[in-house]
């Protein structure tokens, strides 16, 4: 191996970093770490004269080992190889030291923080001492996609890939096309009808020679990684199938709350108190009408029931404060007379078209009420005889700061969107993370929201995050953008971080065979060892640390890398 | 001994832990600057050799953080490290040392409080133990033997 030379660069991430660390004097000390050639700091390091500098000084200095000491490399690490690959630098000799999200974001003290950034950055220098060029590995995409969930991002999803010319499996739990947008009487904020927007695009879905509909199916078990994965499904009235299929779409959409638990607003208690879905269904049926059948004359629309509520979802489930409105409009088409109230605690009436909603609203004899969602939110009760309606809500008017009592005979409220039950076990199956919200992870949230960080598994729609028709449609769309991409490439690059046997140390004890998740080792009884598919393996590391006789390594993250970095870590503290 | 500053080594896995601590940063959620870092692709991976490894380079405390059962990104590594630990917390027991310095956690990619909370407990609970010196003591005891 070539003695290494290594560049060092400090990032100030304008002062995101500079502000709590003391880049300049880490710059400085770490220039006496041996093997270190170059030690620079730079505003951005990310930035294109970041990356110039980068290459620049691999070529006049023959670096042949790189350190950046900057974000998460979950955010930049990508970034960096590829600035590597251009100066025809293996991008694996390089190492991120992470000294914003772990260090000057979490810190309040510049000394201390320094210190410690000085030894996150020692510690990188002198592993990647042991870093070696890997070869990334190319594997063939299959033409196929697997698509959860058949909502109006699904759907889209589909037809668009489809017309593409390339196969497409639809996997749906019901048994019916069309999620919730099925449900949904007219859009926001044109008012336009949804059944005559959905109904032509299902007829395509059922008609499309290359979509193939599995209805009242589900998915047990996904084996496999980007270009070839395969499951086994069971369709309703069918015999088992097996599929295979280069990329996932998960778009498994979400679920309305019920509101039970908030018991001020007496959901289950009184017969007239609705959900907005239970609403919505009403509205697509064309009778708006109380349980007894009559005609409702005062009616009230709440907002964030069980969003924006520590307590149940803290947070904004987004298109309820324009669908209420939307309601508005369509109660007051109806009823010209009825007395309609919006109870809100902020209205938030985001998109295009939206706000414009919220002014026609209030010019039609709508009365809008806000109350505080954090301490005080309103009540319900039984009216009685000579108040001439069903129910009263009592409410702290927020605005007046006066006590209100509104007349109602149908209460609609606006229920918050929230993961539906079977998501953790997609979530498991597709190797999709979850956040605190049951909401999909997106690989970034600003760069790559389609995305996973799971190689060839896109999220798209509300399961990714509450959101309306036009905003679901463009993710379907952006996913399918990024698969056609990969199947037109026809492979794609995987990491070189795998695992690899020693086969002269193998005692054969096949331990490790047991304990893979892939099947990725198998047993060579001619030679008494065990064999790495390195294509199957995802680099876990399972066997490395379970291998008795330490036969077994991995790259990018081996045993000599790893106590290089332990040390100087602890050395240099 | 409130003044002491321990040297905490952390080992997480990438896909959670990590991802915690990240979220812990982008939150910019405060917490003690003692523990730091060492990313791993799965818990599966950590040999807990590392950790003795640790102590022997002067480490008073260590953490291994991974994802919670039945969210490993590879299916079940996580399983495997929390087999491993058990019987690994055994066995430094019955070697004599401090099983008060380990600390055994699931922190997910959402639970960034979660990682700072971890981190200002643990080590406030090393820094009252303070220096862990015996375990050079006892690495004296027994010249003549390595300890791996």
């Amino acid at each position: 191996m070539e003695k290494p030379r290594i560049g060092v660069y400090v990032c100030w991430c304008g002062t995101n970093i500079a502000k709590m660390v003391d880049v300049e004097a880490v710059a400085e000390e770490i220039k006496n770490v041996p093997n270190v050639v170059v030690s620079r700091n730079y505003k951005y390091m990310c930035s294109d004269p970041g990356q110039d500098m980068i290459i620049n000084d691999i070529k006049e200095f023959k670096l042949n080992r790189i350190v950046v000491s900057a974000c998460s490399p979950r955010i930049h690490e990508i970034t960096f190889r590829k600035t590597l690959k251009k100066a025809e630098l293996n991008p694996y000799l390089f190492q991120m030291a992470n000294i914003r999200e772990h260090d000057s974001w979490v810190h309040t003290d510049r000394a201390e923080a320094t210190k410690k950034a000085k030894a996150l950055v020692t510690a990188a220098i002198n592993r990647i001492n042991y870093h070696e060029p890997l070869k990334e590995l190319s594997v063939d995409i299959n033409p196929a996609t697997l698509i959860i969930g058949g909502g109006i991002s699904g759907i889209t999803a589909a037809l668009e890939i489809a017309d593409a010319d390339k196969k497409v499996y639809m996997i749906e739990k019901s048994n019916k096309l069309g999620g919730y947008t099925a449900d949904i009487d007219l859009t926001y904020p044109h008012l336009s009808s949804v059944q005559q927007m959905l109904g032509p695009m299902i007829e395509r879905m059922k008609k499309n020679k290359n979509i193939d509909l599995f209805l009242e199916t589900e998915i047990k078990e996904i084996t496999g990684y980007i270009g070839n994965f395969e499951t086994i499904i069971t369709p309703k009235n069918d015999n088992e199938t097996k599929l295979s299929f280069g990329n996932i779409v998960v778009s498994i959409g979400l679920r309305s709350w019920d509101p039970s638990p908030l018991e001020n607003y007496g959901y289950g208690k009184f017969p007239d108190v609705i959900t907005s879905v239970e609403f919505e269904k009403m509205l697509l049926s064309g009778n708006i009408a109380k349980k007894d059948g009559s005609i409702p004359k005062n009616i009230a629309i709440i907002h964030c029931v069980g969003s924006r509520n520590k307590n149940y979802h803290e947070y904004c489930s987004r298109t309820c404060c324009t669908v209420a409105l939307k309601y508005a409009n369509q109660l007051r088409s109806a009823f010209p007379n009825a007395s309609i109230y919006e109870l809100f605690a902020d209205m938030r009436t985001m998109s295009k078209g939206c706000e414009e909603l919220y002014t026609i609203t209030s010019r039609k004899k709508v009365v809008f009420m806000m109350f505080d969602q954090e301490n005080d939110l309103p009540g319900i009760r039984k009216a009685n005889i000579n108040d001439n309606c069903e129910m009263i809500i009592e409410l702290n008017e927020k605005r007046s700061r006066k006590f209100v009592e509104v007349p109602a005979d149908m209460v609609i409220l606006m229920v918050a969107m929230e993961g539906r039950e079977m998501v953790k076990e997609v979530a498991q199956i597709t190797g999709v993370s979850l956040d605190g919200n049951k909401l999909f992870i997106e690989k970034h949230p600003k760069l790559d929201p389609v995305a996973t960080t799971t190689s060839g598994v896109y999220t798209v729609g509300s399961c990714q995050g509450p959101k309306s028709i036009p905003d679901s449609v463009s993710q379907a769309r952006a996913a399918v953008a990024r698969i056609l991409g990969t199947i037109a490439r026809g492979t794609a690059q995987v990491a070189g971080t795998t695992a690899h046997i020693n086969i002269n140390i193998c005692c054969g004890c096949q331990m490790c065979i047991s304990v893979c998740p892939y099947s990725a080792i198998s047993f060579d009884a001619e030679k008494n060892v065990s064999v790495i598919n390195e294509i199957l393996c995802q680099g876990c590391g399972t066997c490395v640390a379970l291998c008795r006789p330490n036969a077994i390594d991995i790259w990018g993250c081996s045993n000599r890398q790893m106590t290089a970095e332990l040390t100087a870590l602890l050395l240099s503290d | 001994m409130s003044d002491f500053q321990p040297k905490i080594v952390a080992f997480v896995c990438t896909w959670c832990t990590y991802a915690g601590a990240d979220l812990a940063g982008t939150s910019r959620i405060k917490y003690e600057p003692n523990v730091k870092i060492i990313r791993f692709p799965c818990t599966g991976r950590i040999d807990y050799m590392f950790l003795i490894k640790a102590f022997a380079n002067g480490a008073d405390g260590v953490i291994v953080s991974g994802c919670h059962p039945n969210d490993c990104h590879y299916v079940s590594g996580n399983f495997h490290a929390r087999r491993r630990w058990i019987v690994f917390r055994e066995l430094v027991d019955f070697l004599g040392m401090d099983v008060n310095r380990l600390c055994f956690s699931w922190v997910s990619a959402a639970e960034g409080a979660q990682w700072a909370k971890i981190v200002n407990s643990f080590t406030e609970e090393i820094r009252q133990l303070g220096p862990y010196k015996a375990y050079m003591e006892l690495v004296k005891k027994d010249k003549n033997e390595s300890v791996f």
